[in-house]
């Protein structure tokens, strides 16, 4: 085998004192061989990051290295000064960003950045330049390269950008490419065809890959070796067949495990149960019209959605950003009213209520957000947030701060967490005190919008587990909004399939993953990253 | 960490700020003169002395008595053409500049983050609001005073009405732009999801989140309120030429100014200090406060 592209020996990272730990990093080795990609996995704060950062030189000034070597083409670049590494970066080793909206230069034209790192790096004339761009451009795929060359980043969809950053990226054929979870900001069929572009190009030119994502799935799709990260250290390292199928340390065992798998669980749903809500036709277009020009044209987010969600039942609805999911659920939640359509909350239409007629409705249906970060008032205890719905509806203080303890541990946190504040807890353990406030009003329909999509897989996987438990254990309705169809196949019993606002499928989700009717459908399962791969098989739940 | 100890952390921090404490020693040793004004100044300072008129500083006056005995009096900053005593005046002048100062803070802070806040939440309200601040902003302090002064007399609150009155709607557009932001938070929408009316809304989960910038910008308005109350009175529609203020210290002297400086210089410097350590203390307060600020650090 021939002399690895990087090679990391015991890279130690320490972060600035006082600290969750002391380093970011401890003794990790690994080497990438020219042409081969090594998938480097880990759950946020493993240090994957800092990794990347460390070998192209762009550590932040907290953080230092303390130890080891990053050799580059048996260079040490831990060692290079300012000026050295500006001229090994772009031209040995360059870097794909996970947000390409962020990492292109918003006000520079897409083909005047290429052209910036060739009249850094080469003496080309600025036709020589033109022409290598233009050739790039092709390489990646981009249709109409001379129209992408004179256009602004924001004028390009995200897949596009991504491609413009892979063609920055390797238009000098580094050696090294790496690429720090480059799909996850990505729709599942734009990702799917980023992954297959990053192959062709790496086989093509035998770039060495360093490839940093959490999702086990985009490893099955790619990966020739694996890496598995955690708390800074390298836990385990080996072929992707072996890793994924024989995995050697029970973290990298655990985090495989709590994949979920694409294969929809079985459930029976009694089809007496009652329907808590009902759409019809409902239809939300945002207004663009302000206080001078109230008639102005709108944008259609949502349009002729009609379902209905049973009691004990759990409905999905899946699709890519943009596509009306998270406009359905706001509006069904009346956190957003309806442009048209009957929202049915047992018989009665709340899609045209006032707010003060909404109040006494509002405790039937609660919202579970995305991001816990920001779901949680962080001037505010756990048991101030819990409390104020039931206080809003008349419970005494006494009461509900009993009830809040009592959910708590409903969901499995330590009833003593109620006088904390939410920055003392960790993503997952806020997104359970949010489902203890949904809870707390007894509410009959819980929305869950992405409430796990912001979650590691491991804490995802227990989240999910709990989120299921409840609605069984209360007999609840569930309207589960997601983008990542393995999660829908573990929690939904039915599923809609939204594309740009309307829904194109919708039925059993059993009978929809197997047999999709709608091309869109098809094309999202096609899309599923490793979904050759049987996740879950063994731990799956009976 | 509660929050009681976030608190003094933030305490702490700003103790360890050298900016800070330079600028609340300076404005607290300012505030204690205007508080003592009567105890400090050695002599009246509205008394007219036609016979010791435009003295340099640190000149002696023997006063006699209405007993006889005689009294000498030390003129540390000279006296002004009327024969009245700079210091004295100077010293009685900390209480008109700080009384503006804190009142126009209090009262554009106050009725700017009521507006404010209705307009960012209550979106009915917000154009027409707004358009209205839009147009009180285009009125000039100097402009208005005059024409509250002529409208009543020149006095105290005069001067403050011709203050906050344009100072009002930069603290609306502050305030509104912090609500309409953080009106999108989830934590809002959550609240709004569990039933929570909106007075209760507005007051837990939108208005702790203006108080720190506007804090900030309470001490950016106070240094520039005591610096328009200067320029009011020196330009003569602010406080009456009587009462001693900075700004009339100022007016008074400058006819002689190049003959006799001192009696421009002095009040000169005192508002530039007590200017420079309440801006010191809103530049640390800021540093403090900004989450995003305290990262560059």
């Amino acid at each position: 085998m021939s002399a690895p592209v990087l090679d990391i020996r015991g890279l130690t990272i320490a972060l600035p004192p006082g600290g969750e730990r002391a380093h970011a990093v401890s003794g990790a080795s690994l080497t990438v061989a020219p042409g081969e990609m090594l998938c480097l996995v880990g759950e946020s704060g493993s240090g994957k990051s800092v990794i990347a950062q460390a070998t192209m030189g762009l550590l932040p000034p907290v953080l230092r290295a303390t130890a080891g070597q990053v050799l580059l083409d048996g260079e040490d670049v831990l060692a290079a000064g300012e000026a050295r590494l500006r001229a090994l970066r772009c031209t040995r080793m360059a870097m794909v960003f996970q947000e390409p909206m962020t990492a292109l230069n918003p006000v520079l034209r897409c083909g005047e950045q290429i052209d910036e790192v060739l009249a850094i790096h080469t003496r080309m004339t600025t036709a020589e330049r033109r022409a290598c761009t233009l050739d790039v451009l092709g390489d990646v795929h981009l249709p109409d390269p001379e129209r992408m060359l004179a256009s602004f980043p924001h004028q390009l969809s995200g897949g596009q950008r991504q491609r413009i950053m892979i063609a920055m990226a390797l238009v000098l054929n580094p050696h090294l490419l790496i690429a720090d979870e480059p799909t996850t900001a990505l729709d599942v069929t734009t990702q799917a065809q980023i992954l297959a572009l990053i192959r062709e190009l790496q086989r093509k030119h035998r770039t060495g890959v360093l490839f940093i994502t959490h999702d086990f799935g985009v490893v099955a799709e790619i990966a020739d070796r694996v890496a598995v990260l955690r708390h800074g250290e390298v836990v385990e390292v080996g072929s992707a067949g072996d890793v994924l199928s024989r995995p050697q340390h029970d973290y990298t065992r655990m985090l495989i495990d709590a994949v979920p798998s694409l294969v929809p669980r079985h459930r029976v749903v009694a089809s007496d149960a009652p329907t808590v809500v009902a759409t019809r036709a409902l239809a939300k277009t945002y207004g663009r019209g302000g206080w001078w020009r109230r008639s102005a044209a709108g944008v259609v987010a949502a349009t002729d959605v009609s379902l209905a969600i049973r009691r004990g039942e759990t409905l999905g609805i899946v699709g890519e950003s943009g596509s009306g999911k998270s406009t359905v659920a706001r509006c069904i939640a009346r956190l957003i009213e309806p442009t048209s359509g009957v929202i049915a909350l047992d018989g009665v239409d709340i899609a045209t209520l006032g707010a003060e007629a909404l109040r006494p409705l509002r405790r039937r249906i609660q919202i579970i957000f995305q991001d816990p970060y920001r779901s949680l008032n962080p001037r505010r205890t756990v048991g101030e947030a819990i409390i104020e719905g039931p206080m809003n509806y008349g419970v005494s203080r006494a009461a509900a701060l009993a009830n809040a303890r009592r959910l708590l541990e409903l969901v499995r946190l330590d009833s003593g967490a109620i006088d904390r504040y939410p920055h003392q807890f960790s993503g997952g353990q806020r997104q359970r005190v949010c489902i203890a406030r949904a809870l707390a009003i007894e509410p009959e329909l819980i929305i869950a919008d992405e409430a796990v999509s912001a979650l590691d897989v491991s804490v995802q996987a227990q989240v999910l587990a709990l989120l299921d438990e409840i609605r069984a254990r209360l007999n609840l309705a569930m309207l589960f909004i997601t983008h990542d169809l393995r999660v829908a196949a573990q929690v939904c019993d039915r599923v809609a399939v939204m594309q740009h606002g309307r829904i194109v499928e919708h039925g059993p989700i059993a009978e929809v993953y197997a047999n999709p009717r709608h091309e869109y459908t098809k094309a999202l399962l096609a899309a599923a990253p490793g979904r050759d791969w049987n996740f879950g098989a063994t731990s799956r739940r009976p | 960490m509660t929050i009681a100890s976030r608190r003094e952390d933030a305490l702490r921090r700003l103790a360890h700020n050298p900016t800070v404490v330079f600028g609340v020693v300076i404005l607290a040793l300012i505030v204690a003169m205007g508080l003592c004004a009567p105890w400090l100044a050695n002599v009246d300072p509205a008394a007219i002395d036609p016979a010791f008129r435009n003295q340099t500083p640190g000149a002696v006056e023997t006063v006699r008595g209405d007993d006889g005995s005689k009294v000498e009096v030390r003129h540390w900053m000279g006296t002004d053409s009327l024969g009245r005593d700079i210091a004295s005046r100077v010293v009685y002048g900390a209480r008109a500049s700080l009384v503006v100062g804190i009142a126009v803070a209090v009262l554009s802070v106050s009725i700017g983050l009521v507006v404010g806040l209705a307009a960012g939440y209550l979106r009915a309200l917000d154009g027409v609001v707004m358009r209205l601040m839009d147009g009180l902003m285009a009125i000039p302090a100097i402009l208005l005073a005059i024409a509250v002064v002529s409208l009543s007399s020149a006095g105290l609150v005069a001067v403050i009405i011709a203050i906050v009155v344009p100072e009002v709607p930069r603290v609306v557009r502050l305030v509104r732009s912090i609500v309409l932001s953080v009106r999108e938070e989830p934590y809002v929408e959550a609240a709004i999801a569990v039933g929570t009316p909106t007075l209760p809304l507005v007051i837990r989960h939108i208005l702790p989140n203006t108080l720190p910038p506007l804090i900030v910008q309470a001490t950016y308005i106070c240094a520039s309120a005591i610096l328009i109350e200067a320029i009011l009175s020196f330009l003569g529609v602010g406080i009456p030429a009587q009462t001693p203020t900075w700004g009339n210290i100022m007016a008074e002297g400058r006819t002689l100014f190049r003959v006799y400086p001192h009696n421009i210089l002095y009040p000169g410097i005192f508002l530039a200090l007590t200017v420079l350590a309440v801006n010191l203390l809103g530049d640390g307060l800021r540093d403090t406060l900004d989450p995003r600020m305290r990262m560059r650090l």
